[in-house]
């Protein structure tokens, strides 16, 4: 009975829909009349979409009568929304011409000056990672996506934008990294914690280069890297992301420490909607990795939630949270070159728990066309606890606050100023219980002028003080200007000084870690830098552009780790004087227009410490990078190559001292990547499927000293967006 | 447009054939061995028992067939304390042994673990979490061979704690 009453139901629903819907059907092509398959149809308002098929055409059926818009995409091509149609119950054609964008750098937009500009318009280098160049590569965390940023390298989990950073094993960052302005780095050893920004939420990353500090303060002496969260969609949303994915085997039996391919695996659900005035959007994240090599695996749970609340037509109230608890080995060495893979015995079974959370509340006004006001607030907590013998452990809280405002006082000049204050306290073995305090006012103008020229003038003064220790101030300023010499060609040119205050970790340090004693240095100060760069900027057709920019960057009492040699123990000091200077160089080539790009990059880096007339560590000379991305429908694939020259030093002290056995092996680095999607809108599931394989080649290469980095790995992800 | 897509594929092919596959183990030939010995790995599946307070890699000349063979005039071998909790380790018995193989032929090697406050030699307070098993053989304990001034590697064992192995006779 209860069959029949449900075919019943089933039948009368069909019969129902039938008499009284309607069907909107038509054609995409192109400018050029080409049928595009693989098109987006979406009827605005809805949840209701289609794809068009190889022949280019498309069919929305099951459609009340009624007064629809639809909205056409695909990429590459500029978006298209139709007019009102008028659905009865007969079926409605309607086709479509998109028109192709090409390259789209004028249309990016980023914040690097606190407010919105066009990337054409900034007087400084930028890049930008888009969210599918996250999601396409399957990454699980924004360092794995920052390797594929031109001028960026990884050391391990410590960013360097054009060499400004070498590897200190977490204490420091020469790097700020915000998630939509709220600096990330830790109150403790100053440190980014990536896994705590929601990959999944990310819209874009906006990479500054070169020293900020003149607008952003201590440790922008690098440069700038702002992650920019989606805004929340109006419509309900469900997203739903899983994956799974396998390390293979290592290249040589000696290295199989455990006889089996390598698990990884996560899962993402979130969730948003709006109701009035109020939007939201709520994402969790499982993952997990049983580690290539013994004693590297995680497991974590990440949550973010970001609210939205219009106050009024000009101003908005935002919150942010994010949470990370991790429970994860620590590789720290391997045991030798036979054992790559595999930590030293007296590093055996080093694990370590953690929970961070982060909590921010932004308010923005527009208080008249002209001006402009935001405040923000966060507070970043961290506690981490070595689960091992030491039980090391530290609990962090770290409260920031920055006002800001813009105005625009006529047409040609526009001022940003702001101040910004932080204050910090740590409770740990390792450091103590010492506090923080910084605070900084910042202000900066842009002037344009009626010649295609806007000139930026700019200045910062920081104060910052560690506990009980002397404070010290620091003034940063800088001039940048931009000219627009043709409608495709524009020269920029900058200089600005950097500073970065010594972090509570370089100060207070005393432990004895991987067998190396570290004492603390109360006598730290401030490193500082003078960053200089030109660039130009030229797109040679809709189809090839191109950046070039030359740098250098100055700097002094640069902190690094060294043996103290009274005593032989390690400290951090102000030791080095260095010099970095290179050449960036950026093309983007259309190869088959729409369907086909090549994006190249060549970076060479000349650092030095001139004093002792030595490389700086950890700065590989060459760098390039090159990506081929092709569409087509509903297929993509893609490639990136990624190489860097064999790293002229590291720290060959710890080869000396038997601490790291064979830790002066390193090579030149050849990478390669390979991936393909597939989307499942053809099949009627609104969604889409990757395969990724990393290191293709399982091309065997350190970041950084005694670490293997990652064996040749594939996974799968489905992604489905309701 | 063609040509320069089959140029760079082609170019792209041949230089990832010039290339190397990077770093490599250093030969073991390039090591110095200057005493006999033997090494491998040792992996622990499962929880490690509550109130364990020693784990040692052990060699036994003869096979353990009664209670009395648990001596130590039998014993020929014992490494330096595995830490507790690990998962696995790489181990040599050149480093810090406490007590020196020789060349010889050795019936029994196993991971022995201890829960007393106090190092003992009886029987009755070690249990064997874990032995040496050559070629795949499951039944039989594997015998280790070790030549003059040669080291015998890949001598692995696995501890599975959730299926400890048949335990020597004489113990509880």
């Amino acid at each position: 009975m209860r069959r029949i009453l449900i075919l019943m139901l089933l039948f009368s629903g069909a019969w129902n829909v039938a008499a009284q819907t309607g069907t909107i059907y038509g054609k995409i092509t192109d400018l050029k009349g080409s049928p595009l398959a693989g098109a987006n149809v979406v009827v605005l308002g809805t949840t209701t979409g289609t794809s068009t098929d190889t022949s280019g055409t498309y069919r929305l059926s099951g459609l009340k009568p009624g007064i629809y818009r639809l909205e056409i995409s695909m990429i590459g091509y500029r978006k298209s929304i139709t007019g009102e149609v008028e659905l009865r119950k007969t079926p409605v054609e309607l086709n479509f011409t998109l028109e192709e964008t090409a390259l789209q750098s004028k249309q990016v937009v980023v914040t690097a000056s606190k407010y919105e500009q066009q990337l054409s318009e900034l007087p400084v280098s930028a890049s930008i990672l888009s969210s599918a160049e996250i999601t396409n590569r399957n990454v699980v965390s924004l360092d794995y996506a920052l390797r594929y940023a031109p001028g960026v390298n990884m050391n391990m989990d410590q960013v360097s934008i054009r060499g400004s950073s070498g590897y200190s094993r977490g204490a420091g960052t020469r790097v700020l990294v915000a998630m939509d302005g709220i600096p990330l780095y830790t109150g403790d050893t100053g440190e980014i914690i990536y896994e705590i920004i929601p990959v999944t939420q990310i819209d874009r990353v906006e990479i500054i280069k070169g020293a900020a500090s003149s607008l952003y303060g201590s440790t922008a002496i690098g440069g700038v890297i702002n992650v920019i969260t989606k805004s929340i969609d109006e419509k309900p949303q469900l997203y739903l992301k899983t994956y799974y994915g396998l390390y293979d085997h290592p290249s040589y039996k000696e290295w199989d420490w455990s006889g089996e391919r390598r698990p990884f695996n996560g899962q993402t659900l979130t969730h948003s909607n709006s109701f009035g005035s109020l939007g939201y959007v709520v994402s969790f994240t499982r993952s997990e990795n049983l580690g290539y090599r013994q004693d590297d695996y995680y497991k974590r749970y990440t949550g973010f939630i970001k609210t939205d609340y219009r106050l009024s037509r000009l101003s908005s109230l935002t919150f942010l949270g994010s949470y990370l608890g991790q429970n994860r080995g620590n590789f720290i060495y391997w045991k030798d070159s036979r054992h790559a893979l595999q930590p030293r015995d007296i590093d055996q079974g080093q694990k370590v728990k953690s929970n961070r959370y982060m909590l921010a509340l932004m308010y923005s006004n527009v208080l008249s066309p002209d001006f402009f006001l935001k405040l923000r607030t966060s507070y970043y907590r961290t506690r981490w606890l070595d689960e091992t013998s030491s039980h090391d452990t530290s609990t962090t809280g770290l409260l920031e606050g920055e006002l800001q405002s813009s105005y625009r006082i006529m047409k040609s000049l526009f001022v940003t100023s702001g101040v910004e204050a932080g204050s910090g306290k740590v409770n740990s073995n390792l450091f103590g219980k010492p506090g923080s305090f910084n605070i900084g006012v910042y202000l900066q103008t842009e002037l344009k002028f009626s010649f295609p020229l806007r000139l930026t003038l700019g200045a910062r003064y920081d104060f910052s003080r560690l506990d009980t220790l002397k404070g010290f101030g620091s003034f940063s300023p800088k001039a940048a200007l931009n000219y627009a010499l043709s409608e495709n060609t524009s020269f920029r040119a900058s200089v600005g000084k950097g500073f970065r205050a010594p972090t509570l970790a370089e100060t207070f340090t005393s432990t004895t870690a991987g067998g190396i004693k570290i004492k603390p240095n109360p006598h730290l100060e401030p490193e500082n830098s003078i960053s200089m760069e030109i660039g130009i900027n030229h797109r040679f057709s809709s189809f090839i552009a191109s950046d070039i920019a030359l740098f250098q960057n100055e700097y002094y009492h640069f902190i690094e780790p060294g043996v103290d040699p009274v005593d032989g123990l390690v400290t951090f000091r102000n030791l080095t004087r260095a010099r970095i200077q290179g050449l960036e160089s950026n093309f983007t080539f259309s190869l088959i227009p729409e369907r086909l790009l090549l994006s190249a990059n060549y970076t060479y880096l000349w650092a030095r410490d001139i004093e002792k007339k030595t490389p700086l560590k950890y700065r590989p000379r060459h760098q390039a990078l090159a990506s081929l991305n092709y569409y087509s429908g509903w297929l993509e694939f893609g490639t990136d190559f990624r190489y860097w020259s064999k790293i002229e030093a590291l720290d060959f002290e710890l080869v000396d001292l038997g601490v790291v056995t064979d830790g002066d092996k390193r090579v030149p680095v050849y990478l390669l990547d390979f991936r393909t999607g597939y989307n499942l809108l053809s099949l009627g599931l609104p969604g889409k499927v990757f395969l990724n394989i990393n290191n293709l080649l399982n091309y065997n290469y350190i970041e950084i000293i005694g670490n293997l980095s990652p064996i040749r790995n594939a996974s799968l992800s489905l992604e489905f967006s309701f | 447009m063609k040509k320069l897509i089959c140029f760079v594929f082609l170019s792209t092919i041949l230089f990832f054939y010039g290339c190397d596959g990077g770093i490599s183990p250093e030969a073991e030939d390039n090591r110095p061995h200057d005493a006999a010995g033997f090494g491998g790995t040792v992996s622990f599946k499962g929880s490690w028992p509550q109130g364990v307070t020693r784990t040692h890699i052990v060699a036994f000349r003869n096979p353990l067939v009664s209670a009395g063979d648990f001596n130590a005039l039998n014993l020929a071998f014992v490494s330096d304390s595995i830490p507790f909790g690990v998962s696995g380790i790489v181990y040599s018995s050149l480093v810090n042994p406490q007590l020196q193989i020789k060349a010889g032929k050795y019936a029994y090697i196993a991971v022995a673990q201890s829960k007393t406050p106090a190092l003992s030699l009886d029987r009755k307070d070690w249990f064997v979490a874990g032995v040496y098993y050559a070629s795949g053989d499951t039944a039989t304990p594997g015998t280790l061979v070790i030549p003059e001034n040669t080291f015998v590697g890949d001598i692995n064992i696995t501890c599975d704690f959730n299926h400890p192995p048949q335990q020597p006779p004489g113990g509880e």
